[in-house]
């Protein structure tokens, strides 16, 4: 632990031998699915015409609803019920009478490949009652139309939360702003997108499935429920995933259930594949929001009351319960206390895709609202922005701190541990903060504009409800190691590994994980809120702990020794000062499994003339055959990690063009398993946070149409956007909630971005930013309307 | 999406109105159209082809004509449907006598384009659609140019003689097709803009269209 040991995965990954569920190969008679999609973002079904498919070659099966039964047929489960989510509304696999966006799954073609699949698709004829959409939060909360009729306001859900008397408290401060925010939407866009194979066997009267997820074991779930199977029928294996950053924890998805039926139908595998133009219009997106903020505050800029109101769109459908919303409202504190807190939100429908987690779930809206705030109010006050932060923060020796709120897991928002004081001051000499302005007049005498932003989060991550492993030592000596989570990437396979290899004593090279597949570790919860290292890392620990413990036991009969006088280093159990009294982990899983029948040398040892005391049972009571280790984690609450970037940015005054030319980040998840991986995972963030801030958005029309559903035209970041260098610096406040000590970090690159570049652009310009993402023409447009007010 | 434009057209008001309502010009104007059928007063029925790369396919379509003031102006609602995409279209259409140097055909479009095309092809449909049109206005002034037509009034079922330029068919009562090679005053621009046209075609139709396919009350 704490190495930065090489990624044992990317030797596959970067030759071109990853897996991934398009590359399963189920041999020549799979057969390949196609879905017809809405063209318009609202309409009602009027027809379904299918008969010009019914007699095309190569053609296997056409699904419409009708063709659905039983639960099939129901629509598609609302995944985290919540009581303030009184207008709950999920699709059918397939439309039922009415579609709420573009994209939305009509028809699915079974044939013998995707080009026959998709020609079927088109020759489908289905008439429609276009009926007016609503696009954008303006639309939505006029609720002049409406998405679903029987949802008044389009209001999914209104959830207020308070700690003492907001208003009162601002009524009362001496100052007081309000500021009203914008943040667009985006999306995860995983290079590899949705994908889904499935066979029945009927020799075993069971269904294996491999899907792109972040959730096996949902899906299997899911799956068992909507075709009538018991779940001991279900196998979902999760395969290598090119990448998920929260979509994938959406399920399930029409084609998961789709595929699995259609392969039990017709008795041959089936494969789906999503193309890119699908996966922008029926996955998912997020960050969508409109945010109206009041604050009261004191000369020093120590917020005295704070009330933040805001409207999130979350698209047609609510399958992810409010869990984005609910994350905005409590992680929007991050590393404050402010004297008095109210949040209001209001999710409400609009006839587009829907939203559902992306990297940040949330966050990094409640971070842009938060620090947009701490900016303003340092701007009023003429006070350093970071003297303004500091006389805000939760200090060191108030942890572990409860804000009174209730956080997405259900769990009271109590910060476990942080040290922010420590963090700035961190990133104030990281960055060079106080050496700025000179360098800022420096450059403004030769026209240049430049501006520094700073920003702070505080990330609950590990949320439960559990998850768990299983540690297996083979008599070879190798190690297999499994837990139900999936693996989208973040280095599993190496920092597990590294786990069990400190903990049981074994060599990194010799333990295998196996992560995502049903068969290995049917319990489990998934892949998702930063969570994987402290839930499964910690349940990796505590069963590679159970392994050992069983392995001295037996080692110390064989050694006739005391357990606690052995030691495991490299594999081998030996006593303490006596190395040569020793035995090969190997050997012990070879006597912790009491044999009739011997089939090679080493399991000679183990059958019933050379081992054990006859007096005794071959098995001990309270034990169990084979050199194994088992164990759950299961914590009472998220541990809080946090970070703070800042950004030095030039704008063309020209062009308007956004050039970064230094970003530093101060990052604190406890204890670093990986410094590597953690530094890569923050890598990755600040790069996808970067196109969320200056470059991505979904365009769609007044009429729901998404203008920019292909990589042409939704700007992704190259590497040429990205800075050349990422100053980083840990922070090691270690949680006291895990045995590790460890906390997420797999989304915390990403939180601030809006914040930090919306308050560096707005130092350079002088121009206050209420709006992100921003492009060089909102840019130049911001400045015209500065310069010509209306 | 909103297009609008015009185009002037070296014609007196008269001929140009006369000949855009006539069904035969416009089958072999109209970029990509195949096919054209009168369904009813003022309502056409028509097949066009026309696809960007992967993007091509045929569309089934029709239109609606309303707001007749002759010489002056019309509406025109057009919407189409094929495997590339959809297209719902409102289109103002007014003429303007220019006098000796010609008629103004100002059109004023609002569209919208769904379905693989609306997420795909959107960002080069304003611009492509206003080249298409310039091109469809070359091509019916080249018509009027070189056998004005005779004016007479279509109605469904009547037959009507072919424009000796283009060479349209009437294979049956009140339906045209288009002659089998592109009129010679599209060339090689013809192919350029059917190939980058994809919705574009349906886009123009809703803008020209409006202004062409007509008939007299």
């Amino acid at each position: 632990m704490g190495q930065p040991v090489q990624r044992v995965e990317d030797q596959r990954f970067l030759r071109g031998l990853g897996r991934y569920v398009d590359d399963v190969d189920t041999g020549p008679g799979t057969l390949h699915a196609a879905v017809l999609r809405s063209p318009h973002a609202h309409a009602r079904i009027l027809d379904i015409d299918v008969e010009a498919v019914l007699d095309l070659d190569g053609v296997h099966a056409v699904y419409t609803h009708d063709d659905l039964t039983g639960p099939m047929a129901e629509p598609l489960p609302l995944l985290i019920p919540h009581p303030a989510l009184t207008h709950g509304r999920t699709q059918h696999a397939l439309a039922k009478d009415e579609v709420n966006y573009v994209g939305e799954a009509i028809a699915f073609v079974v044939a013998d490949d995707r080009y026959v699949a998709e020609d079927a698709v088109a020759r489908i004829v289905v008439t429609y009652d276009v009926l007016p959409p609503v696009v954008g939060l303006e639309a939505a909360r006029a609720g002049e139309r409406l998405v679903h009729d029987d949802v008044p306001g389009n209001l999914a859900a209104r959830l207020e939360q308070e700690v003492g008397d907001a208003r009162a408290a601002i009524a009362a401060a001496p100052h007081r702003l309000e500021l009203d925010l914008t943040i667009e939407r985006s999306a995860c866009m995983p290079l590899e997108g949705r994908g889904t194979v499935a066979r029945w066997e009927p020799d075993l009267d069971r269904l294996q499935l491999w899907t792109s997820t972040q959730t096996s074991t949902g899906v299997r779930a899911a799956v068992a429920v909507k075709l009538g199977l018991d779940l001991g029928q279900v196998d979902v294996i999760t395969p290598d995933v090119g990448g998920g950053f929260g979509v994938k924890v959406v399920h399930p998805w029409p084609e998961e259930l789709l595929v699995p039926y259609a392969a039990r139908a017709l008795g041959r595998p089936v494969k789906f594949t999503e193309d890119r133009r699908e996966h922008f219009i029926s996955s998912a997106h997020e960050r969508g929001q409109v945010q109206h903020v009041e604050v009261g505050f004191d000369d020093d800029g120590r917020v005295l009351g704070l009330d933040v109101e805001f409207w999130h769109d979350n698209g047609a459908y609510t399958p992810y319960g409010l869990i984005v919303p609910i994350i905005t409202s409590t992680q929007l504190l991050g590393p404050y206390k402010p004297g008095a807190y109210r949040v209001v939100f209001e999710s409400l429908y609009t006839n587009t895709v829907i939203v559902t987690p992306y990297r940040g779930a949330g966050r990094p809206q409640g971070c842009y609202a938060m620090e947009r705030t701490m900016d303003a109010v340092a701007a009023y006050l003429g006070k350093d922005r970071t003297e303004v932060r500091a006389a805000n923060f939760i200090q060191p020796d108030e942890f572990p701190y409860d804000h009174g709120l209730v956080f997405q897991d259900g769990r009271e928002l109590e910060y476990d541990s942080g040290d922010y004081p420590a963090s700035l001051e961190k990133l104030k000499e990281l960055v060079g903060w106080d050496d700025f302005p000179a360098y800022q007049r420096e450059m403004a005498a030769q026209g240049r504009r430049v501006g520094i932003g700073l920003a702070c989060y505080v990330e609950g991550t590990g949320v439960g409800p559990y998850e768990g492993a299983h540690v297996h030592v083979e008599t070879s000596g190798k190690v297999k190691v499994a837990t139900g989570l999936t693996t989208q990437g973040q280095g599993h396979a190496t920092v597990f590994a590294q786990l069990v290899a400190d903990e049981l004593g074994v060599r990194f090279e010799d333990v295998e994980v196996v992560t995502g597949d049903t068969r290995r570790m049917p319990y489990a919860v998934g892949t998702y809120a930063s969570r994987a290292a402290v839930m499964s890392g910690s349940a990796v620990h505590l069963a590679a702990r159970r392994a050992k413990e069983k392995a001295l036991r037996i080692a110390a009969d064989a050694l006739e020794a005391d357990p606690a006088d052995l030691q495991i280093v490299d594999g081998v159990v030996s006593v303490k000062g006596a190395p040569d009294s020793a035995i090969d982990l190997g050997t012990v899983s070879v006597l912790s499994n009491p044999l009739r029948y011997a089939f090679d040398e080493a399991s000679k040892a183990a059958t019933q003339f050379s081992v054990g005391d006859n007096s005794l049972p071959p098995v001990p009571e309270d034990e169990e055959p084979g050199l194994e280790g088992k164990d759950f984690y299961s914590p009472p609450r998220a541990t809080f990690a946090s970070g703070m970037h800042a950004v030095i940015v030039e704008t063309d005054p020209e062009t308007a063009e956004v050039t970064i030319l230094k970003y530093a980040v101060v990052h604190d998840c406890g204890h670093l398993i990986n410094p590597m991986i953690v530094e890569g995972q923050i890598h990755g963030g600040v790069a996808q946070g970067i196109g969320g801030a200056l470059y991505e958005r979904m365009a769609y029309d007044e009429s729901g149409q998404l203008l920019n559903a292909s990589f042409m035209d939704f700007l992704m970041p190259y590497v040429t956007e990205i800075p050349d260098g990422i100053d980083i610096d840990h922070l090691e406040t270690p949680s006291p909630l895990n045995p590790l000590g460890i906390k997420g970090a797999g989304e915390a690159g990403v939180i601030p971005s809006a914040a930090v570049f919306a308050a560096a652009i707005e130092d350079a310009e002088g121009l206050a930013i209420r709006a992100m993402p921003i492009s060089p023409s909102d840019l130049h447009t911001l400045r015209l309307s500065q310069e010509h007010p209306r | 999406m909103k297009i609008s434009g015009s185009n002037v057209v070296a014609h007196p008001v008269g001929e140009v109105w006369d000949a855009l309502l006539d069904p035969r010009v416009l089958v072999a104007t109209i970029p990509g159209c195949e096919r054209l059928e009168t369904t009813g007063p003022d309502e056409y029925a028509m097949t066009v082809t026309a696809g960007v790369a992967a993007i091509k396919g045929t569309y089934a379509g029709s239109c609606a004509l309303s707001d007749l003031r002759k010489h002056e102006s019309l509406v025109m609602r057009l919407s189409g449907a094929g495997a590339p995409g959809t297209i719902d279209a409102a289109v103002d259409v007014a003429f303007e006598d220019l006098g000796a140097e010609g008629t103004r055909i100002s059109y004023e479009a609002d569209a919208t384009v769904g379905g693989m095309v609306g997420g795909v092809g959107q960002r080069i449909l304003a611009s492509v659609s206003k080249r298409m049109a310039a091109e469809f206005f070359g091509n019916v002034a080249g018509a009027i140019g070189q056998a004005t037509p005779s004016a007479a009034p279509v109605s469904p079922g009547a037959p009507v003689e072919p424009v000796a330029t283009a060479r349209a068919v009437e294979t049956s009562p009140g339906v045209f097709t288009a002659p089998a090679a592109p009129t010679s005053s599209a060339g090689v621009s013809q192919d350029f803009y059917r190939g980058v046209g994809v919705g574009a075609g349906l886009v123009l139709l809703g803008v020209v269209a409006g202004a062409v396919l007509g008939r007299r009350r």
